[in-house]
């Protein structure tokens, strides 16, 4: 599934993220990297997701979002 | 031993990294630009013990790569300038993600150490570092401080002074168990590797084994064309990672060391790496933190969080405007009090008609009308500090992404609009924190239209004439006037082929926190001594010589303006400007066709507030804001047939056209093309006539008028992108930076 699928106050761990080179290199820097837990916050109208990775929160908007493809997390 | 340190403070966005350089220099700083770039560099001096340290704030970053400037620039001082000490700004309350930054930094090889800040938060929530455990990790000293507390502080540079030397301590203890586990292929013929490495005490940061083999190789090719290059093993890493600028200083043919870039591995492995440190030093990690949950629960909910922004807007405009005008009544005394003790004096000692005419009409009329509006601007800067370093601003860009996505742009796109509220220049450079060039180039021409402090005055001043009790409603309306042309603007640059744009955003939503004074005072400090500053140079100077232009003509001194060099600058640039006239002469111009009004727009363009200060010099009225002044005025004007109609028209005029010379000189630096920048002139001077018109012409030949300027804008735009096409595809497999779209795409990065 991807992160714009994701529901509400559960968490997941990242398998892989189909992006252009420079935004996944930015994201990963941000520690959202493949193999890693996240934990969605929040769901604006228009897709934006807030989520929380490695002790920070991220938003972002829902054309990254539906390019993040994760699992829920064991 | 030379006695003067220099430090640089590196560390991510929001970790406080500005308050902490504050809390040692105050707001005794030098803030110059880095040459060459508009990222701002601000210095700071000041003795402890028998040293004296010179600070420099570098940036807030995440990474050390080359893909943005800040990120470049941060790397280039640290390898290139003598600086003696990198202190790393860390945000204990978020390790995980700053350490990423900390492991770049000590790998750099220049002496690092870790300042540890808002440890209050970390324990507000119950949750505890192992401070003994983190430096033996590292490898590096870790010094516990409170930047808002100002704890902590003489310990830090204490430690500073003593590590100047050093580049890692001895005590160096880590296994990186997780990473050689994880990615180590230890199967039957150990095919990935050639043998086991053993950089536990030598390095902080161990690679699996097959990396620390291509580590080797890269290093040994590298010694062999360039000798010993300082921080040998840093430079092969960036190699192995394909790092441009790296490559471009460094051009060696690895092709048959390495296959791919590594770039990916390296950044999961120094995660990992993190991993196993939190694991090791932070106790009771799953402790959240609730408060911050609970106000984004409101502030960024998904029906009331759109309302609550707006409302917030209308409270700081409403403080701008209100309380602003109420401390400005006091200014205006003053300045009043001043003009006239200036022109008894003058007359006592009989200074003659050309100085006291030049100090009374011309500088005094023009700075001091500019200068009554300090508590505005004053008011309108705090109200933006407190937004922005309480962490809302943030929130901004997420409640907002789902409209400026619909304009084809990211979330993150509002918060240079929202700063150009307060001045065009910053707000300009604040679009650099977009990715994409296509975002950011319509950012920086539709920001300008976001009305700035500095027209402010020419509001306050045209309605309180013109429109009396619903003065306040109608300055209001030049705000959505603006907001309005942005988003019409935006919507039509909008590109409907292409499917990457709008909702892009990413960005970072710190925790909130209750903003800190010293660094609201020091940021509005800040603008009100710019203000001042302009009101000492370019409004000073626009004074005066807009002075001598009215009180001088061919003949030389004269008495009755309408003789002057200015009238006669005014009468003949006038009918060009009213191109309506030029284009069918049954059309009413905008309104504007004074020579008066041309003169003080065209002054406006040395800085907005001019057009104010020209109107007082113009119409020699010396205290232009205060009541009397304003009823002369608006007496001369009408008597020129110049009514409310007129004068919302030159508000909305002032509101849209040509930027003033800071932010043309800003938006060239920024889109380093000069045709970009002759482009947003024009297209602003258009923009301004068709509204203006609009307004002023209320039916019938409206539409012809905006029809031609339609016609001419479109003309323009497609011309302008016919020429980008064709210069993009000059610039053929370049990396041009995140445009998923681009047909070289599959290049970027392997040239």
């Amino acid at each position: 599934m991807t992160l714009q699928e994701a529901k509400i106050g559960s968490t997941y761990t990242v398998s892989s993220l189909s992006l252009d080179m420079v935004t996944k290199r930015r994201l990963e820097a941000l520690g959202l990297t493949r193999g890693t837990n996240i934990n969605i916050l929040n769901r604006s109208r228009s897709g934006a997701v807030i989520l929380m990775v490695r002790g920070s929160r991220l938003a972002l908007g829902g054309r990254i979002a539906e390019t993040i493809h994760m699992k829920e997390a064991s | 031993m030379k006695s003067e340190i220099q430090v640089g403070f590196v560390g991510n966005p929001n970790c406080g990294k500005t308050t902490l350089f504050n809390a040692y220099t105050g707001a005794n700083l030098k803030v110059a630009n880095w040459p060459g770039v508009t990222v701002e560099k601000k210095e700071g001096a000041f003795k402890y013990h028998d040293h004296r340290f010179k600070l420099v704030d570098l940036p807030g970053i995440y990474s050390l790569t080359s893909y943005t400037m800040e990120e470049r620039l941060t790397r280039e001082y640290i390898l290139d300038s003598n600086v003696d000490v990198i202190v790393n700004i860390v945000d204990a309350s978020s390790l995980e993600r700053n350490l990423y930054l900390t492991l770049q930094l000590i790998e750099l090889g220049k002496p690092v150490v870790l300042a540890l800040n808002m440890m209050d938060i970390v324990e507000e929530r119950g949750m505890e570092i192992d401070l003994h455990r983190l430096p033996e990790m590292l490898g590096i000293p870790v010094i516990p401080v409170s930047a808002r507390k100002k704890t902590g502080l003489d310990i830090l540079m204490h430690t500073v002074s003593h590590h100047r030397d050093k580049k890692l301590d001895h005590n160096l203890e880590h296994h990186h168990d997780r990473t050689i586990n994880k990615h180590t292929n230890h199967s039957k013929d150990q095919g990935d590797y050639k043998h086991k490495h053993e950089h536990h005490n030598e390095y902080t940061i161990v690679y699996s084994d097959d990396i620390e083999d291509k580590i080797d190789e890269v290093s040994e090719l590298l010694r062999k064309d360039y000798g010993e290059v300082d921080n040998l093993r840093w430079h092969a890493i960036k190699l192995m990672e394909m790092d441009e600028a790296v490559m471009r200083k460094y051009p060696i043919d690895l092709t048959k060391v390495i296959k791919h870039s590594y770039e990916g591995d390296i950044i999961n492995q120094k995660y990992d790496f993190i991993e196993e440190i939190i694991e090791e030093v932070l106790v009771n990690k799953h402790k959240k933190a609730a408060s911050t949950d609970k106000i984004d629960r409101i502030l960024t909910h998904r029906f009331l969080g759109l309302p609550i922004f707006l409302g917030i807007m209308a409270l700081v405009f409403f403080f701008t405007f209100q309380i602003g005008d109420f401390i400005k009544g006091f200014f205006e005394i003053g300045i009043g009090a001043f003009s006239e003790g200036t022109l008894y004096l003058l007359e006592h000692i009989h200074a003659g008609y050309f100085i006291t005419s030049l100090i009374v009409d011309g500088i005094i009329a023009g700075v001091g009308g500019i200068l009554t509006f300090l508590p505005n601007i004053f008011i309108l800067f705090l109200a933006l500090a407190y937004l922005e370093d309480s962490g809302y601003m943030a929130r901004v860009a997420y409640v907002m992404d789902g409209i400026m996505g619909k304009l084809g742009l990211s979330g993150r796109a509002f918060i240079p609009m929202l700063l150009g509220f307060g001045c065009t220049v910053p707000a300009i450079m604040a679009s650099r924190s977009l990715e994409n060039m296509r975002d950011r180039r319509k950012t920086i021409l539709i920001t300008p239209f976001m009305s700035c402090s500095a027209r402010l005055p020419i509001y306050v001043l045209f309605s309180q004439m013109f429109f009396g009790r619903n003065a306040m409603l109608v300055a209001y309306s030049m705000y959505l006037i603006g907001i309005l042309v942005a988003i019409l603007v935006a919507f039509a640059m909008r590109n409907k082929s292409d499917q990457s744009v709008g909702n892009t955003l990413l960005i970072e939503l710190p925790e909130y926190k209750t903003p800190n004074l010293r660094t609201i005072f020091i940021y509005v400090w800040e603008k009100v001594k710019e203000y001042l500053t302009k009101a000492g140079t370019t409004i000073f100077a626009a004074s005066v010589v807009i002075w001598f232009i009215l009180n001088f003509g061919p003949h030389g001194m004269i008495s009755d303006m309408s003789d002057s060099f200015g009238a006669m600058i005014g009468r003949v640039i006038a009918p060009v400007l009213m191109i309506g006239r030029v284009i069918a002469p049954v059309l009413k111009p905008a309104g504007l066709d004074m020579w008066q009004v041309v003169v003080a727009l065209i002054s406006g363009i040395a800085a907005k507030e001019v057009v104010v200060s020209s109107f007082s010099v113009l119409f020699q009225i010396g205290n232009i804001t205060s009541p009397q002044g304003m009823a002369s005025l608006s007496e001369i004007l009408v008597g020129y047939g110049f009514g409310a109609l007129n004068a919302y028209a030159l508000m909305a005029f002032s509101l849209l056209y040509i930027p003033c010379a800071a932010t043309i000189g800003v938006i060239q630096r920024e889109m380093r093309s000069a045709k970009w920048t002759i482009f947003t002139i024009f297209f602003q001077l258009a923009v301004a006539l068709l509204v203006s018109t609009l307004i002023y012409n209320k039916k019938g030949m409206v539409s012809i008028m905006a029809g031609i300027i339609l016609g001419i804008l479109i003309v323009g735009y497609t011309g302008f992108v016919i020429y980008k096409k064709s210069k993009d595809v000059k610039a053929g497999k370049s990396c041009c930076g995140g445009c998923s779209s681009c047909a070289s795409k599959g290049q970027c990065g392997k040239v």
